[in-house]
């Protein structure tokens, strides 16, 4: 699936492909139920019943009854309405938030933009290996604290944080604790109900569900402010017609990710291992991130010595990710790499390999053959350093 | 929206890099150190003539096809040649996305400093 003749797509952690159930599911529905679930007739009622059906479906794989989810359209979306929502509901208590350097773009920017309505954010940076110290959240903590957004699996390193124990010290302290769980939901197991954690945002395209959609957790409980206005779908916190095709593919795509989650987490390890043992004799190389605390799907590497576009470039037909800022054409380094201590041109150099269901070894031995002659070629163009 | 960021051109001279390598003879070096670029010019000149360009670079695809470029164009015609170098078509051949200006321009200072040290030696 991950190879084709033109592409060796080890990229998962942008998007991963769409499981053939999923889409099986999907084409059904848009043929079977394109129906407006709000309708009150039976065709409506029927897509009302698919809805239902995904919610169930999402629910089970994240332990926690299907009416604390709300739809949305992917992750950046549930980000938003999570943290705007949370902050402007609870201003009146308190404006100070608290989240990390290394959050996704669609964390960082949504707190910037609180900063610039008045809110006070501290941004806390982890340690070296991408990991943030208990004891950094705790004595970040103010009075008026009223909300924390961690992620849970970092989208460029792979790094995950303890979500259980943050969230503990969050709850503990009477502030909301968010979870932005992009690259985590459907690839690791955790019970969501157990844990301590308010709020915690998720999108289908990452793990083998359609783009377009997503879901935002909201524990029991917990009051948001809507950030759409429009209708009263989804008890008004957020309105909009439902997407009945989408949604059944995310909820097919949860049901499928429960029974396989533990099979595709044993090959991700098998795979991460070939990879690394493929690449880790190549002089001055650097896996970014702790090792420990990671997930097996992503890995995350740096040569100071080698340039990141031109890596890039050298790597074709090879999809994988630089170090250089999410979608840009600035070659800007990377913010997560430069918050975990790495200079420029090392971040700039990094090259994230990230991996899933569907990628063979074969595709893995492809990479470290492409990896090992690019470096090799650019490094003998390259001028020595006395030049 | 991300479009196809090289044009054919750029592609066959990054990846067909005929020229890379080095000589012992006339060479030249430039640098933009923030962004780490690095480039080194060397020239077999004989009789006037340049009998043989060779390039290293450290920078993006861009700057090691402008590398190439140059080579290609320059290599076998008189030295005096250099004078007429000039950076704008190669930029334009190669599509250069605009902010990538200061880079490209290492290679225009490099090559004004081959075409001193060739002045120097002869």
């Amino acid at each position: 699936m991950s190879a084709t003749p033109e592409i060796i797509y080890l990229d998962y952690a942008a998007t991963t492909p769409l499981d053939a159930r999923v889409a099986e599911r999907m084409l059904e529905v848009q043929q079977t139920a394109y129906f407006n679930p709000a309708s009150n007739h039976p065709a409506g009622r029927r897509s009302q019943a698919i809805v239902d059906c995904a919610a169930a479906q999402l629910g089970a794989l994240l332990g926690v009854d299907p009416a604390t989810l709300l739809w949305t359209s992917g992750a950046t979306e549930s980000n938003n309405l999570a943290i705007v929502g949370a902050a402007k509901q609870r201003q009146h208590r308190g404006k100070h938030l608290i989240t990390m350097r290394t959050e996704h773009k669609a964390v960082v920017d949504v707190f910037r933009a609180l900063e610039r309505q008045g809110f006070d954010v501290t941004w806390l940076t982890p340690e070296p290996d991408g990991v943030l110290p208990i004891a950094r959240l705790q004595d970040a903590l103010r009075d008026d604290t009223q909300l924390v957004s961690i992620m849970h699996i970092n989208n460029e390193t792979g790094v995950h944080q303890d979500i259980a124990e943050l969230g503990a010290v969050c709850r503990a302290h009477g502030a909301l604790f968010h979870v932005d769980g992009a690259q985590s939901v459907g690839k690791v197991q955790f019970d969501l109900a157990a844990l301590p954690v308010d709020l915690m945002s998720l999108t289908g395209h990452k793990f083998y569900g359609p783009k377009g959609v997503g879901a935002l957790y909201v524990r029991s409980g917990v009051a948001i402010e809507p950030q759409l206005f429009g209708g009263g779908q989804q008890r008004r916190l957020r309105p909009g017609t439902l997407p009945v095709d989408l949604l059944a593919g995310l909820g097919e795509a949860a049901a499928v990710a429960r029974t396989e989650m533990l099979a595709d987490l044993q090959q991700a390890a098998t795979l991460k291992a070939q990879l690394w043992g493929g690449i880790k004799d190549i002089a001055g190389i650097v896996a970014n991130g702790s090792v420990e605390h990671s997930y097996p799907g992503i890995l995350n590497v740096t040569l100071g010595d080698v340039e990141g576009e031109s890596l890039l470039l050298a790597l074709e037909p090879l999809c994988v990710a630089t170090g250089s800022a999410c979608n840009s054409q600035s070659q800007e380094p990377s913010y997560v790499l430069r918050a975990l201590g790495r200079t420029d041109l090392e971040a700039q150099s990094a090259i994230r390999f990230s991996f899933g269901r569907g990628t063979d070894s074969a595709s893995i031995d492809a990479a470290i053959e492409l990896y090992r002659s690019a470096v090799a070629r650019l490094r003998s163009l390259a001028p020595g350093a006395a030049a | 929206m991300i479009g196809e960021p090289y044009n054919a051109m750029l592609r066959d001279l990054f990846v067909n890099t005929e020229h890379a390598g080095n000589f012992d003879g006339t060479a030249a070096v430039g640098f933009y150190e923030e962004q780490g670029i690095r480039i080194r010019l060397a020239a077999n000149v004989m009789s006037g003539k340049l009998q043989g360009l060779r390039f290293l670079a450290w920078g993006c695809p861009h700057v090691i096809a402008a590398c190439e470029h140059f080579c290609r164009d320059f290599e076998g015609r008189d030295s005096a040649d250099l004078e007429l170098f000039e950076i704008d078509p190669i930029m334009a051949n190669l599509a250069v996305p605009v902010e990538k200006t200061g880079r490209i321009l290492v290679l225009e200072d490099t090559v004004r400093s081959l075409r001193q040290a060739i002045l120097d030696q002869t």
